[in-house]
């Protein structure tokens, strides 16, 4: 039987519609969005107490007054269980998705009704759309459309989509024919005999239909809570992975709520809207006798007052209390953060949110399973993760996503992976003790998610390498599962194993006695990273360089832990306040601010005329000079000139300083012409050379040498630079006979044609050689060696220098210090130049920027003030 | 003047009607066709229809009489043919205008009321108005007189499930009527009724049809009832139409066996009429009564006949006063003429007749099949022995 590539070519389906339709989702989650937050910012606005009288009010007028006072009992009993934020992020989302739903699933329905084709082409749609698991669907609705609420509406609609299409096409077909046939006979047209007929009497079945997609949906925002979807499904998810039997029961209690009042009002409903309905209800009325009153509604109108008059009510309340607001302190840039809902996450995911706020940002903090999170960050949605176990746990996501993401660094190292027992078990240290004992643990090792990789050095290492293959069974479950089992075997004090990592909060809450692991065979442990998205270090240097050099030792872990712990579910943040207060100045630590306050120089003021030419280490110093004078205070003005002008500039006193000198050798002439007017400031480079250059990927060519005897494999070629360069023609006159380098050709299109053929051929691997000086961004950029000149041709290394003019030193004393003092290693000129290219043109301050805030301490360095 | 005309109706479902048509016309036998897919519900059916007349169109279920009725107004697309009301061509007409003569001038009366449950008794009769646009007062107003005539003053805000079968089809009526549409299609408007209340709307529906005239098309599988309301009569089998006619051709001269067979249930007594069975004046004149009076003239013919009856009472009322004399009941004319004489013996010949028919399935029904639907069973009468000739020609010149 051949393999049919359906799933990769669902992957490349998948795949093609991102890269080709991205507006169209783009235009969806915009949509979406919009919908959300306009029915979510109605719904949270008024008081709670208030929106619960406002359903209980609806409840009176479709049911009752024994439902009104249900309602309002349960909403109110919500309220106090602190799940009301969730719950009206839920109401929100299913009546979006309903919403959607019905307007779509109607009018398809009633074309399913009236065409057979239609219908026959649905059904199978509509089955597919039934029964296809959620979380497939879920993943690549990250991918189109982010994280958030939007995937899972979508999610959402797709599942209750098929009930209410398949119920309106029932309805439809259901009205009798021959009233359909009166209709026509007495000359009606098929619109109106569709709206005044077949709708009104499938209404009933109509309703019915939208009271299983509201239920459906209802059901489904709890799944797509745990895709950053929020609501209710959120607050379980957070329940169950972390096995809090307490939060678990409210929101479940709370998703039961909404449930039955969804249910009984969209049921009811059907009384209101269908003639039908309202018949039925006459009928019922009229049977029933003494407790009249309890089943007396208000008229729909009167009804309609009643929730316009609490509306504007709550509207009111709810503008009063948003009086006021927080001024933001710093620039108000929002930032998302999101964790895999271990305590550790949790942990510093709030942790950072306090910093940050601190900081004048305005960061979010999202739990989400470990899939939707690497895939929503590596679609950018997410700026950082704060508790990717690297390299063992979460390799698989990183081996798939890495490309997309930044590594922030390691904020914390002693993680470990191990099997756990309960202490109880006195005679169990280590690994090897767990042999022969078998029997007692049943055979079997608790495990977690079978794709973690935990489980995969377990099941193909440590029970090779302690002889466990034969005796136990790895049991994959999931981790809330696995924790669940744990807390069921301690309550009863029965043997279990479980595979668990530290650190884990578990170990604070039971009993447990970690597993030596003498053969290393779980390997050296992970460490805990903080993850970017990528790009988030070049758009936020400032966070990226705190967050890098961001470490928590054992001990303020646990304690930041037990402090969030302390504080309770849903008060995270005061956990973190408690604990900063016992831990006065970390946040200065973790985050100087200094940044918003350099010192000003003794000279702040002046304006230095700073001229460069357009070579990439003139560029970069030059720019970089200017950002730490402004930080300084002074007002320097920097100008692009060419070589020859740029001398005479400086000797007439134009300009008062240059960065760029190339000293001794290849700007001698100028220096020769104009060194009375001239002071030389001192060198800060002296690394300079130049050369020819190969990609490192081709083999066997490292000096000049070797260059000849591959020459048909660089087909003859060396790509130059501007002719008449000192470079080329040292090229030319020294260094190509020197080496019979005579029959190559050498271009000489200019440098960013050079570097042009350089970064096409890098791409495609090919064998290039180029013509090349250091230093030079390139070689930061991409793998490249310079070819050894063991004859010494290219001549004497030049310097580069800082050149003013005669005045400089007595106009700018404070800047002639700095500058006198300053050099750079060819490490950080690299970086810098890098830093300026990947800002792109015109952003050169960007970019310096971003190196600043990578090299902390660079401007006092540069330029000391008392 | 005929109002509404029918001419060569075709109606095939299935694929390719108009190539099925074209085959049937040209003598394709209908079970040919259906082994291929396709059905032939109505075969070159033509009738007319004058003013002011009920037609009835029998047949039993599968007959192809609701489909030609759903061909008069359109509902159904004739495959060939034409349906022609007041000169104008309904099968040409476009949508729009078929739904405008519709609205207007055709109304339509169900089998099973097809009332809108969702709209009371008023909005119910009011709803042909609603469609032609009519304002709400006035179709209110309307529709309260529609119900009025069919009796259902003070129920008009009832709902129709409140109501018995018998005034839910009095509400279909009303509906029909309160549109002023000439022509009144019936489709097996009585038959979920009772059998009671049926007789009470046909009369009612024969009570209305004398003041307001219109042109009804009354569809029925109940031979009684077509008697009972159809000024003519079309019988249908397996598509086709195989006889038209008056009740009492139907009934004396049936075209065939199978119209035959259907008759054979009819209650003859409430059907035929005296002026259909009479003998000539002088057949009596000469002869002598049992007392011994001498029956020379008409005069004392109709002095001492038992009865005097006109030629429309039907026989069942003859029955008492033969009965109680050997002398014939006496027939007179509208005018109140002496034309004709009811005998006991004739009378009870006249009734025997379709049993006769069974016990001798011989010669003349297999003639009467052979011959085909045109037949006129010429030779019939002879053979009803006891009867001698004079009458049953007299009969045949009536039919």
């Amino acid at each position: 039987m051949p393999r049919i590539q359906i799933g990769s070519w669902a992957n490349d389906a998948v795949n093609w519609l991102r890269d080709n339709l991205d507006w169209l989702f783009t235009l969806i989650t915009k949509v979406l969005n919009g919908l959300y937050d306009a029915i979510h910012t109605v719904l949270a606005a008024p008081e709670p107490l208030l929106l619960a009288g406002i359903l209980a009010v609806l409840a009176w007028w479709l049911r009752g007054l024994p439902a009104a006072l249900l309602t309002f009992l349960g909403f109110a009993l919500i309220d106090s269980i602190e799940q009301w934020g969730p719950t009206v992020e839920s109401l929100s989302l299913v009546l979006v998705a309903c919403l959607i739903t019905v307007v779509v699933a109607v009018p398809l329905g009633i074309w399913a009704a009236r065409s057979r084709v239609v219908g026959g082409a649905l059904r199978p749609v509509l089955d597919l759309m039934q029964t296809m698991p959620a979380m497939v669907y879920l993943i690549p609705g990250i991918l189109f459309f982010g994280l958030g609420v939007v995937p899972g509406i979508v999610a959402t609609i797709v599942f209750s989509m098929p009930p209410a299409v398949r119920m309106t096409e029932l309805g439809i077909r259901q009205v009798d024919p021959e009233l359909v046939e009166a209709a026509e006979a007495f000359g009606t047209h098929p619109r109106r005999t569709l709206l005044r007929v077949q709708l009104p009497l499938a209404l009933p079945t109509i309703m019915a239909g939208i009271n299983q997609v509201i239920m459906l949906a209802l059901s489904m925002v709890v799944i797509a809570g745990m895709v950053g979807g929020g609501g209710l499904g959120s607050s379980v998810y957070n329940a169950i992975s972390s096995v809090n039997v307490a939060l678990g029961a409210e929101a479940g209690l709370a998703v039961v709520i909404l449930a039955m009042y969804l249910d009984r009002m969209t049921g009811a409903l059907n009384q209101r809207v269908s003639p039908l309905g309202r018949r039925a209800l006459a009928k019922a009325q009229a049977a029933l006798g003494g407790v009249k009153f309890l089943q007396w509604r208000p008229a729909t109108s009167v009804a309609m007052v009643g929730v316009v008059v609490l509306a504007l009510l709550a509207g009111g309340m709810g503008m009063f209390g948003k009086g006021g607001g927080q001024a933001g302190g710093g620039n108000g840039r929002p930032i998302s953060l999101g964790y895999v809902n271990w305590d550790e996450g949790k942990a510093t995911t709030y942790l950072w949110k306090e910093i940050l706020e601190e900081r004048g940002y305005k960061p979010k903090v999202q739990a989400l399973e470990a899939g939707p999170l690497f895939a929503g960050q590596a679609r950018g949605d997410i700026d950082v993760q704060t508790n990717a176990w690297l390299p063992t746990t979460h390799a698989s996501y990183w081996k798939k996503y890495a490309d997309k993401l930044e590594d922030l660094g390691a904020w914390y190292d002693k993680t470990s992976l191990e099997i756990a027992v309960p202490s109880y078990m006195k005679d169990i240290k280590t690994l090897d003790d767990l042999k022969g004992k078998g029997g007692e643990f049943g055979g079997k090792i608790t495990g977690i998610e079978p794709g973690a990789g935990e489980m995969k050095i377990l099941k193909e290492k440590v029970l090779k390498d302690y002889g466990l293959g034969g005796e136990y069974k790895v049991q994959e479950s999931s981790t809330a599962s696995m924790l669940s089992e744990l807390d069921r075997s301690l309550h009863d004090k029965k043997p279990i194993a479980v595979t668990l990592w530290s650190p884990h909060w578990a170990y604070d809450k039971y009993p447990l006695t970690k597993l030596k692991d003498p053969k290393g065979s779980f390997g050296s442990g992970d460490s805990l990273h903080l993850l970017g998205r990528k790009g988030f270090a070049k758009d936020e240097p400032e966070v990226a360089k705190w967050m890098k050099n961001f470490h928590l030792d054992e001990k303020q872990l646990t304690s930041l832990e037990n402090a969030i712990k302390g504080a309770g579910e849903g008060h995270e943040q005061d956990g973190v306040r408690t604990w900063l207060k016992k831990n006065p100045g970390l946040v200065e630590k973790v985050a100087p601010s200094a940044g918003a306050t350099y010192a000003k120089g003794k000279d702040a003021g002046k304006a230095p005329n700073i001229g460069y030419p357009a070579w990439d280490e003139g560029i970069a110093t030059t720019y970089l000079w200017k950002n730490v004078l402004e930080k300084r205070g002074y007002k320097p003005n920097i100008r692009n000139l060419d070589v020859g002008p740029m001398w005479t500039g400086l000797s007439t006193g134009q300009i008062d300083v240059e960065t760029d000198g190339w000293l001794p050798v290849a700007q001698k002439q100028y220096w020769d012409t104009y060194k009375k007017d001239l002071v030389d400031v001192g060198p800060w480079y002296d690394k300079t050379s130049l050369e020819i250059a190969v990609p490192s990927y081709v083999k066997g060519v490292k000096t000049l040498d070797d260059l000849r005897e591959h020459k048909d494999e660089f087909k003859g070629k060396i790509i130059g630079i501007e002719p008449g360069t000192g470079e080329m023609k040292r090229l030319k006159d020294n260094v190509a006979p020197a080496y019979g380098l005579q029959d190559f050709e050498v271009t000489s299109a200019g440098t960013s044609a050079m570097l042009a053929e350089l970064d096409r051929a890098y791409h495609k691997k090919e064998p290039i050689a180029v013509v090349l000086w250091s230093p030079h961004w390139a070689y930061s950029k991409y793998q490249l060696t310079k070819l050894a000149d063991p004859k010494g041709t290219w001549g004497a290394n030049n310097q580069i220098k800082t050149l003013g003019n005669k005045s400089f030193p007595k106009k700018f004393p404070e800047f002639h210090g700095w500058l006198k003092n300053w050099k750079m290693s060819a490490e950080e000129l690299g970086s810098l130049e890098q830093d300026i290219q990947d800002a792109g043109k015109g952003k050169e301050n960007k970019g310096v920027e971003k190196w600043i805030a990578d090299h902390p301490g660079i401007v006092d360095k540069m330029a000391p003030v008392k | 003047m005929s109002r509404l005309q029918a001419e060569h109706l075709y109606k095939v479902f299935g694929r390719r009607p108009e190539d099925a048509a074209a085959r049937l016309e040209a003598g394709a036998d209908r079970d040919e066709l259906r082994a291929e897919g396709t059905t032939a519900a109505v075969i070159d059916a033509s009738i007319e229809v004058d003013e002011g007349q009920i037609f009835v169109v029998m047949g039993l279920s599968g007959s192809g009489k609701s489909t030609l009725l759903r061909m008069l107004n359109g509902l159904l697309e004739p495959t060939a043919g034409t349906v022609r009301f007041d000169g104008q061509d309904l099968t040409s007409l476009s949508d729009k205008e078929l739904r405008k003569v519709r609205s207007e001038k055709i109304s339509m009366v169900f089998q099973h009321f097809a009332l809108f449950p969702h709209r009371s008794v008023l909005e119910n009769a009011a709803y042909g108005l609603e469609v032609q646009g009519v304002p709400r007062a006035e179709r209110e107003r309307r529709a309260t007189e529609a119900l009025e005539l069919t009796g259902l003053k003070g129920w008009e805000k009832s709902w129709p499930d409140e109501l018995s079968g018998g005034m839910q089809q009095r509400v279909g009526l009303a509906r029909a009527l309160a549109t002023n549409a000439d022509l009144l299609l019936m489709d097996e408007s009585f038959s979920a009724l009772d059998p009671l209340i049926r007789r009470d709307v046909q009369d009612q529906l024969l009570e209305l049809q004398k003041t307001l005239k219109k042109t009804i098309v009354f569809i029925t599988h109940d031979l009684n009832e077509a008697m009972r309301l159809g000024d003519k009569i079309a019988v249908m089998r397996d598509g086709r139409i195989v006889q038209i006619g008056s009740a009492e051709d139907i009934l004396v001269t049936p075209a065939n066996d199978y119209v035959a067979s259907f008759t054979q249930d009819v209650d003859r007594t409430r059907v035929l009429t005296a002026g259909a069975i009479m003998a000539e004046v002088g057949t009596v004149l000469g002869s002598t009564t049992p007392d011994g009076k001498k029956l020379g003239t008409g005069a004392e013919f109709r002095a001492a006949a038992p009865a005097t009856v006109g030629v429309d009472t039907p026989l069942v009322e003859l029955f008492t006063p033969c009965s109680t004399s050997t002398v014939p009941v006496a027939v007179t004319d509208a005018n109140g003429d002496l034309v004709g004489a009811v005998a006991a013996e004739r009378l009870l010949a006249v009734l025997g007749e379709p049993a006769d028919q069974d016990a001798t399935p011989g010669v003349p029904a297999q003639a009467a099949a052979a011959d085909g639907t045109a037949a006129r069973l010429d030779k019939k009468p002879a053979e009803d022995g006891p009867v001698d000739d004079k009458p049953e020609d007299k009969v045949i010149a009536g039919a």
